[in-house]
């Protein structure tokens, strides 16, 4: 039999109205201002250096850069996991408690982010441990969340 | 068998011995419909559920059943067709064929109110708003197509029988017209809060949730919109724009909702138990857990009935057997755990004892081939 599954239907209908990548783009995510996020980026990288961690976590789990395009997304990534590995094991717990549940879910985003690529990688003892205290804290929800929300860090 | 010995479960019915993907009641709830592969499958409840009918004409799997207020079952499938039953004297069920003009599976069917036409979803990014013309001896389908970007896996019409809402995988929450000329009146949308005109297949409102929209049911008397969606949350939209929200309290999602009364909504899904919200006009919030498994707990069991334990004590190797295969298969670590009525997935709700727009019964199927009657 005809490998059927394969078929490509929409071309028998010309009225089908193809799906273009751009259809399924969230309609809320505006463009931000690379300028800012840079800003952000710097602030970040203070709080870090200065070993304010709650400060740092708070400002980068507040206003992820959802719109910004990937080199910047990149870049704030990496200040990102440059704070999370700066906490100590012992202290991972009460920083993901002070979080609210909305900042929880972005927190786990950076989380599989960081699992995602190979800088991330090397650090994945570190990631890990976030994501076993984040799961103790919140339960399944953040993940749940991270499944399927379609905005990205 | 283990089962629930929770206060909320009325009865469990276990009819088959696949998954039930939706099921049905007659208006005065003496038959039962179910979907079971590629046939519908049709049982008299009273005295004893006794299956009467074999709906098989479709050739795919059977994705809905509804009843009309007149008796008439509709099935839809993956097979890209409708059917319209019509209940026959005799006792059997007569078939129409309904031309969807649909490339793709039908996952969802709905009568109106009126029994006079229903909306199939489907996942041609379609919603066909299908009527019974006289003239032509035929049901005809209207399409609704736009701005639907994907497949529509839940529908409910308004009381009114012209507002119908949607939910997609595209991460939105639509309320359509199915206004059809001839059928519906003006009159009963006149004064309606969502807007002046409904021509048909125009979008009155739509809610971006982001994530997959699993089923929906309108509260008409509220004019609002209880949704869920596949990021665990519970959320009601009215006819402002307005949306409250909240999440579910084990974090996972839910695949079906039923408005209880004007202040409760049931939710049911991954998680095989229901959970009941509490909704006012300002929030909603997570009540109660029903037939929530104690997880291993002991709880004090009766005696058991079928003389299993002596069985397992006599033979050992059969118990290891056992203990290895319920792990195995259920992720079960102790045979002693207390278990919901549904072993799987709940995935839809229908009202099974109401009076006046207050349900105290309520009937769910799941993907374990049980249905199962809470009483609320």
């Amino acid at each position: 039999m005809e490998d059927w599954r394969r078929i490509d239907i929409d071309a028998f209908d010309p009225e089908s109205g193809r799906l273009t990548a751009q259809d399924l783009i969230p309609p809320y995510v505006q463009q931000t201002d690379p300028q800012a996020v840079q800003q952000q980026i710097s602030q970040l990288k203070s709080f870090a250096t200065s070993g304010d961690i709650n400060s740092a976590l708070q400002l980068a789990t507040s206003d992820p850069p959802y719109g910004a395009d990937d080199s910047t997304k990149a870049l704030y990534f990496r200040a990102v996991l440059e704070t999370l590995t700066q906490v100590r094991q012992a202290d991972i717990a009460n920083v993901v408690k002070q979080l609210q549940p909305q900042q929880q879910d972005v927190l786990i985003k950076y989380l599989y982010r960081g699992m995602s690529i190979p800088e991330g990688q090397r650090q994945g003892g570190i990631l890990l441990a976030w994501f076993e205290k984040l799961t103790q804290v919140a339960g399944v929800q953040p993940v749940m969340h991270y499944l399927t929300d379609r905005r990205t860090v | 068998m283990s089962f629930s010995q929770d206060k909320s479960v009325a009865s469990v019915l276990k009819l088959v011995k696949a998954p039930i993907y939706s099921h049905c009641y007659s208006a005065d709830r003496s038959v039962l419909a179910i979907s079971c592969d590629k046939n519908c499958l049709v049982y008299r409840l009273h005295p004893q559920p006794q299956l009467i009918a074999t709906l098989a004409d479709h050739d795919k799997l059977v994705t809905a059943v509804d009843i009309s207020i007149h008796g008439r079952i509709v099935t839809c499938s993956q097979d890209r067709n409708a059917y319209v039953w019509e209940p026959m004297s005799n006792g059997s069920y007569k078939p129409t064929l309904v031309l969807l003009r649909i490339n793709r599976a039908a996952t969802s069917v709905s009568w109106a109110p009126s029994g006079y036409k229903f909306a199939v979803g489907s996942s041609a990014r379609i919603i066909a708003v299908c009527y019974y013309e006289q003239e032509n001896n035929w049901w005809v389908s209207k399409h609704i197509k736009k701005p639907i970007k994907s497949t529509v896996t839940c529908l409910s019409w308004h009381e009114n029988g012209v507002l119908l809402a949607s939910g997609s995988t595209d991460g939105y929450m639509r309320v359509f017209s199915g206004f059809i000329k001839g059928l519906d009146s003006k009159e009963v949308v006149a004064g309606s809060p969502w807007g002046d005109k409904f021509p048909f297949g125009s979008v009155i409102r739509e809610f971006y949730q982001g994530s997959y929209v699993h089923d929906l049911q309108w509260r008409s008397n509220q004019e609002r919109v209880a949704f869920v969606a596949h990021d665990g949350t519970l959320n009601i939209a009215d006819s402002q724009g307005n949306i409250i929200s909240v999440n579910s309290p084990d974090g996972l999602p839910f695949q079906a909702l039923l408005w209880v009364n004007d202040a409760q909504i049931i939710c049911g899904g991954y998680s095989c138990h229901p959970v009941m919200f509490a909704a006012d006009f300002q929030s909603v919030r997570f009540l109660k857990d029903l037939d929530k498994p104690n997880k291993g707990g002991n709880t004090p069991q009766s005696t058991p009935a079928d003389g299993q334990e002596e069985e397992e004590n006599a033979f050992s190797g059969i118990s290891a057997l056992r203990k290895f295969k319920e792990l195995d298969l259920k992720g079960k670590v102790t045979a002693d755990e207390q278990e919901s009525a549904h072993e799987n997935t709940i995935v839809q709700f229908r009202p099974y004892a109401e009076s006046a727009g207050n349900v105290s019964q309520v009937s769910s199927c799941g993907l374990d081939g049980k249905i199962v009657i809470y009483a609320v």
